[in-house]
């Protein structure tokens, strides 16, 4: 926990079960981290995120599995396995969700770089979404909600 | 620049108590391992521990002064440390900030939907 940790904390305006939803769904994860995420959010389940490139055509793929699902409260994953099949060191990342006034404070941790060595933060950084900010978002998002709030 | 000396760096800033602490020395001067510890929820003898690993790593510098040592932050190895740490970091802020925007925007929808609380 000591070496190699990532933290932040962001307040979100929302309850801690919509805050959940977002982070927890692959049909929200989505919408702000990878291109795809194919995955069931329950404990143990393993899947994958994929990123499209619209430059090249290439597609990457890496592996997934989820930690702990514990609604409203937790949701954890790890990803950046060293070796295929999810095995040797990873990356684990941890949302957790505490209730703040009307909305919620989120604190996310991404641990395991101490194992994982410096080459993997690089190698992550290769990773940042290959969207350039939240102007490619904005024209999905309307439509994304539409989409959300006609399906209860 | 050398993967170690990356990694130790990476270690001595990664601990949220030494983020914190080099926060108190930039915003306050330079300080001892007591006064930092009047700021911090632990003891003496933890602060002046992480001390000594930000030292090894040069992110302070220690001055003699009387019975104590006053640290002060080195800006330079700081900055060079806070540029690798940004680069992981700045993908996070970038995705929890999206996190944000729809999580409110679907909580906007529902109080909107049921007519508010």
């Amino acid at each position: 926990m000591e070496y190699g940790t990532i933290e932040r904390d962001i307040h979100v305006d929302a309850k801690p079960e919509v805050v959940f939803e977002v982070i927890s769904r692959p049909e929200h994860m989505r919408e702000w981290w990878p291109d795809d995420a194919r995955y069931e959010p329950v404990a143990g389940a393993e899947g994958e995120l994929v990123w499209h490139n619209a430059e090249t055509g290439e597609t990457s793929t890496v592996e997934f599995a989820v930690e702990e699902v514990d609604p409203p409260k937790r949701f954890s994953f790890r990803w950046c396995f060293a070796e295929p099949a999810r095995q040797g060191p990873s990356l684990l990342v941890t949302f957790d969700l505490v209730p703040a006034g009307a909305g919620t404070l989120v604190r996310m941790t991404e641990s395991g770089f101490r194992e994982m060595g410096w080459e993997i933060a690089v190698l992550e950084e290769n990773y940042r979404d290959h969207v350039s900010g939240w102007d490619h978002y904005v024209p999905r998002l309307a439509a994304y909600i539409g989409r959300l709030v006609g399906t209860p | 620049m050398s993967t170690a000396v990356d990694d130790e760096l990476w270690s001595a800033i990664g601990d949220p108590i030494r983020r914190t602490m080099i926060d108190l020395l930039l915003a306050g001067g330079p300080g001892t391992a007591t006064s930092l510890s009047e700021r911090l929820p632990v003891t003496r003898q933890a602060v002046a521990k992480h001390l000594a690993v930000l030292d090894r790593v040069g992110l302070v510098h220690a001055t003699p002064a009387g019975r104590e040592r006053h640290f002060q932050v080195d800006e330079a190895q700081l900055a060079r440390a806070v540029a690798q740490l940004s680069a992981v970091g700045a993908s996070w802020d970038a995705r929890l900030r999206r996190i944000k925007r729809i999580a409110e925007a679907i909580q906007r929808n529902l109080d909107e939907n049921t007519g508010g609380d």
